[in-house]
């Protein structure tokens, strides 16, 4: 039976994991996770700035004479996949904005939420969340009596009017090491070997996507 | 109006009609006439139970039914207009953020209400400060559906669009003309319909 490392994490991410790897990890986990996972600034300004420099030697490459037929193909493909890491940054930003802005309302009520926001992200939560508001007020609120004009209904028999993340929602994980034991939510426990492929609830698996030791897929 | 309506007619209306626009996947026009009854309607019914509340007695049984109907249109107005607004994101992303693109449409400007073009305008000042924190070298509003396989692509024009800059220097897009040109930097162009890829 694998041993089941416990207490401090030790890196289970295999340090040659580029930071393109990490960063299609990551997008993935955030695109299948129902909550708003913790933002990856480093990462993002490491491959920012790669992607500038890039861009760079290939401009100056481009226009320098003496550059061969050969390398002008090379250029082309470092071009190319320029463009393709931009696509992901691009999505996993994006991805990051719809989840943001449809829970606008809980992050800006919410402390915890917000520590896992970069401070452009806090600060488009808050306009998005003021904007609708205005938008409901003058829309329909404000012409409504004076006791229907508030937003913040807690009726009873009726969904919060807050959108907050569902954690209960199924996802696949997939194992990049053997995991500790988790329980799952009908008592039973499971334990993942590296590589194991499973469906379960995100609640249950949190943890481990936010330790790295599993991703979503 | 009938006075065989029952409570929550109308705001069921409101929804179907909420529904149907997911479920055609098209922006219907917004319903001024329906919301404006059915902000009427709450203020019958405010009044309404405002005349069963009394100082002395216990709230008679009809008190809960009409606040149950008050809520319950509340919610429903709040719905559809969320609904809206929902819609009206997933197209302001469908063209690239190109907000000019949206309110000059004729056809769409006429299904919008004012307090949603208003909507409209903040949001877009909104995206637009999120991403000025990028650098210029990615452009966050550009599409995300498909990724990136070639670097060039062979566009043909449909509508004069001026002189746009290049890689390849300055180029003035005629109608009709056909050009091979890098795409990152006509993408926009495409998602909002002046150049048509060939």
């Amino acid at each position: 039976m694998p041993a089941i490392r416990r207490g401090s994490p030790p890196p289970f991410i295999p340090d040659d994991e580029t930071p393109l790897e990490k960063l299609t990890r990551h997008w993935m986990n955030e695109r299948h996770a129902p909550d708003i996972l913790p933002a990856q600034e480093d990462l993002l300004g490491t491959l920012l700035d790669h992607l500038r420099r890039q861009s760079e030697v290939v401009q100056l490459l481009r226009g320098d004479p003496s550059t061969s037929e050969e390398e002008h193909i090379r250029i082309v493909l470092v071009q190319t996949e320029i463009e393709r890491v931009k696509f992901i940054v691009r999505s996993y930003v994006r991805t990051r904005l719809f989840k943001i802005e449809k829970y606008a309302r809980f992050i800006t009520t919410n402390a915890e939420i917000q520590t896992r926001l970069t401070a452009a992200e806090r600060d488009h939560a808050s306009r998005h969340a003021k904007i609708t508001d205005r938008h409901f007020h003058f829309s329909v609120l404000q012409s409504l009596p004076e006791t229907q004009s508030h937003l913040d209904d807690t009726a009873i028999f009726m969904p919060p009017m807050i959108t907050e993340p569902d954690n209960s929602i199924p996802v696949f994980v997939h194992a990049l090491q053997n995991c500790p034991k988790i329980t799952l939510p009908d008592g039973t426990s499971l334990e993942m070997e590296k590589g194991h492929i499973s469906l379960t609830s995100y609640n249950v698996v949190q943890h481990l996507v936010a330790r790295g030791e599993v991703e979503l897929v | 109006m009938t006075d065989a309506r029952q409570y929550g007619e109308l705001a069921t209306q409101l929804i179907l009609e909420a529904r149907r626009s997911t479920q055609t996947d098209t922006l219907l026009k917004y319903n001024d006439g329906l919301v404006r009854s059915l902000i009427r309607e709450q203020r019958d019914l405010e009044r309404a139970a405002e005349s069963l509340m009394t100082e002395n007695t216990a709230p008679p049984p009809a008190l809960l039914i009409i606040q149950t109907a008050i809520n319950r249109n509340k919610r429903c107005l709040l719905a559809y207009h969320s609904h809206r607004v929902d819609r009206l994101r997933d197209m302001y992303w469908a063209v690239g953020g190109a907000l000019p693109h949206i309110l000059t449409n004729q056809d769409i400007r006429s299904k919008l209400s004012p307090h949603e073009v208003d909507y409209l305008r903040s949001y877009n000042s909104s995206v637009m400060e999120f991403r000025a924190e990028f650098s210029h070298e990615l452009d966050i509003t550009a599409g995300i559906t498909h990724p990136p396989k070639d670097l060039h692509v062979m566009v043909r024009v449909v509508r004069d669009c001026g002189v746009i800059q290049t890689e390849l220097g300055s180029i003035d897009f005629k109608k009709g003309q056909r050009f091979m040109v890098r795409r990152a930097d006509i993408e926009h162009l495409i998602v909002q319909g002046y150049l048509e890829e060939v």
